[in-house]
């Protein structure tokens, strides 16, 4: 893997500087007067439509994970991972439930955060807090999971990973530099408009792999038989198989907790409730459940490369070459598969898929930061511009805090990344998707809950050892509890739920202070007409219709 | 069901959403159900087309439900949601 192919790196590039110069230019679309202010630069104007939103929400949701981690894991164990299909399966049916009523409170009060509504809702400084940071700390090993990503693919094409330390980086430097630069300048309209070039190069790179791949390696019976085989033998690191082509009956509570906690845990992402705060009506949310599961289908048929790329003696050769690295198997099997520019099309479209929710992610904790914690509790004076020129400087350090992430943590699995950041967000959604229905749960009890749950899904993830590793940590995201392997956030969750409903009981009993709830039953449900809150211009006496 | 009351919608909209929501996490939840090679679908074992099939299910009964719930309260009375409910609620009972 050491020379660089010109043609696929040509291509690359050459995407690459459409998108950076589309992130830049994105400041300019659907210009507002000025970008410094959070609805602007953090929200977009607060004003997408269906058609943008799904693009933005695509782009939001379906990211390295998608293209790079679950492959990786299907390469790597086989049934074990197609738990992301009934995880994107089940995601957008409950948020069809629950995500209007947040948009609806959010636009009555200018929520720009979840953290905003959990602080008007129980009138709760320290919740808010404890939101927030969980926010800001999960949403870090997410953007990191999109470095390793970009890795991959660098790592395939034979750019950087071989040579010493600053070279070996230097190509993933300038990648994420040039993002920090873009989603600086431009705020949440760079990825809105950089995801429909990251969304039509993923749609043709996937079209054309999941028909022209099987053709070339006989057919998907031979890819599944292929791969069964594979999985079916030991691994020298576990003796133990592999995995398996059917998930066997002990790994079953694992497939349906990791799908559920997955699907419960995304939004309450920042980045996914940015996503649908930046929507311009309600209805754009419930229709947008509707047509997002577009993504999943694709989410399915990429999930299968691994299998291809397993049914690919050059592909696993060249993994094993390179030390068993799974996530390298999708960039290789373009590599094997397609000719050199195509292959470049497809390398380009998980590093754009990858940019383009980095960025996203990026603005969503910064938004968090300088809501919640900078105005909480340092400047509570502090201007709208001003607030606006802290998130952006914010972006740039939780970048930082990914990528340190990604050079820290076992890479044997980059999924564990992403499950790893859903232990700690699932932990907010008492606070965040009760609180939208009822306000029985007692603000003092949520944050016991939130603050044991946290502990605990901290302490048994640290407790996992990689696999293979003895003394190692943060290597996988399951556990045993009661007798069968579950998803940490899971087991987590339900302590959080217990512990909130007891101690709302207590403090109930005591009658211990509620706290003040700016808002009312009709809120939840309120759509006021199209436009930003912030002052339209005055286009004095033009009657809306 | 000429002009459905307040109340009444409110009660269908509230049935097809949890219709929604309890088939898909039931139909994806229940492992053991679907853990097995056959029935295969072409060369796809069951455990994958399966899986797969549900995405194009979830996404017509989240369809529905939208179209149910209706789109927007004040801004377009009844009319054109309602329509439209009456209309693919015929069709996309058979997309199976």
């Amino acid at each position: 893997m050491s020379h660089v192919n010109a043609v696929s790196f040509t291509i690359l590039v050459a995407l690459f500087v459409v998108v950076a110069l589309t992130g830049f230019a994105a400041a300019r679309w659907r210009r507002t007067e000025s970008l410094l202010h959070l609805n602007e630069w953090g929200l977009g104007g607060r004003g997408f439509g269906t058609f943008i939103s799904w693009f933005l929400l695509g782009g939001d949701l379906y990211t390295a994970y998608t293209f790079i981690a679950v492959p990786a894991l299907i390469y790597g164990v086989g049934a074990a991972g197609f738990f992301a299909v009934p995880y994107t399966v089940i995601v957008f049916p409950i948020v069809f439930v629950f995500a209007p009523r947040l948009w609806s409170v959010s636009r009555v009060h200018n929520y720009v955060t979840p953290a905003d509504f959990v602080r008007g809702r129980y009138g709760s400084r320290g919740l808010a807090l404890a939101v927030a940071c969980t926010g800001i700390l999960a949403t870090m090993p997410y953007i990191a999971l999109q470095l390793v990503g970009i890795q991959a693919v660098l790592t395939v094409m034979g750019v950087g990973g071989t040579t010493n330390g600053f070279l070996k980086d230097l190509p993933l430097l300038i990648a994420f530099i040039v993002l920090a630069g873009y989603t600086y300048m431009s705020g949440l309209r760079a990825p809105a408009l950089t995801a429909f070039i990251k969304d039509v190069l993923i749609y043709v790179v996937v079209i054309v792999a999941i028909i022209y791949i099987p053709t070339r390696l006989g057919g998907w019976g031979h890819i599944f038989s292929t791969a069964g085989k594979h999985l079916a033998t030991t691994n020298p690191k576990t003796g133990k198989p592999f995995g398996s082509l059917i998930t066997p009956p002990a790994g079953e509570w694992a497939y349906a907790t990791l799908a559920l906690g997955s699907a419960l845990a995304l939004f309450m992402y920042p980045h996914a409730v940015t996503g649908v705060l930046a929507a311009k009506r309600r209805d754009v949310i419930r229709r947008n459940m509707a047509l997002l599961p577009a993504y999943s289908l694709v989410l399915g048929l990429v999930a299968l490369l691994g299998y291809m790329a397993l049914a690919t003696p050059a592909v696993t050769k060249a993994v094993k070459a390179s030390g068993g690295n799974a996530q390298l198997s999708v960039p290789l099997l373009f590599e094997h598969m397609f000719p050199s520019w195509f292959a470049g099309i497809g390398y380009a479209a998980i590093v754009i898929g990858a940019l383009v929710p980095a960025a996203i992610m990026s603005i969503a904790a910064a938004n968090l930061f300088t809501r919640n914690i900078y105005k909480e509790f340092f400047r509570p004076d502090a201007s709208p511009a001003h607030q606006t020129r802290v998130a952006q400087f914010v972006s740039l350090i939780v970048k930082a805090g990914a990528l340190f992430f990604a050079l820290t943590l076992s890479k044997t699995f980059s999924i564990n990344l992403q499950l790893l950041g859903g232990i700690w967000i699932l932990q907010t959604f008492p606070a965040i998707v009760a609180g939208l229905y009822t306000r029985w749960f007692h603000r003092w009890a949520l944050l016991l809950g939130w603050a044991a749950a946290m502990a605990y899904g901290t302490i048994q993830a640290y407790r996992v050892p990689v696999p293979g590793q003895a003394n190692s940590h943060f290597g996988g995201s399951t556990a045993p509890v009661l007798g069968h392997i579950v998803y940490i956030a899971i087991a987590a969750f339900i302590i959080n739920l217990v512990i909130a409903i007891v101690l709302t009981l207590v403090c109930r009993a005591f009658r211990l202070p509620a706290g003040a709830d700016e808002t009312q039953p009709g809120h939840y449900t309120a759509d006021p007409e199209t436009g930003p809150p912030a002052p339209a211009p005055a286009t004095a006496g033009v009657p809306t219709t | 069901m000429g002009q459905p009351d307040p109340p009444r919608k409110h009660t269908v909209t509230w049935i097809a959403i949890t219709v929604l929501l309890l088939a898909s996490l039931v139909g994806m939840l229940w492992v053991p159900f679907y853990a097995r090679a056959t029935p295969k679908l072409g060369d796809f074992p069951f455990f994958y087309w399966y899986q797969l099939i549900w995405v194009p299910i979830v996404a017509v009964l989240s369809w529905l439900a939208y179209l149910l719930i209706g789109r927007g309260r004040p801004a377009a009375p009844g009319t054109a949601a309602t329509e439209a409910t009456a209309h693919t609620g015929e069709g996309s009972g058979e997309e199976k």
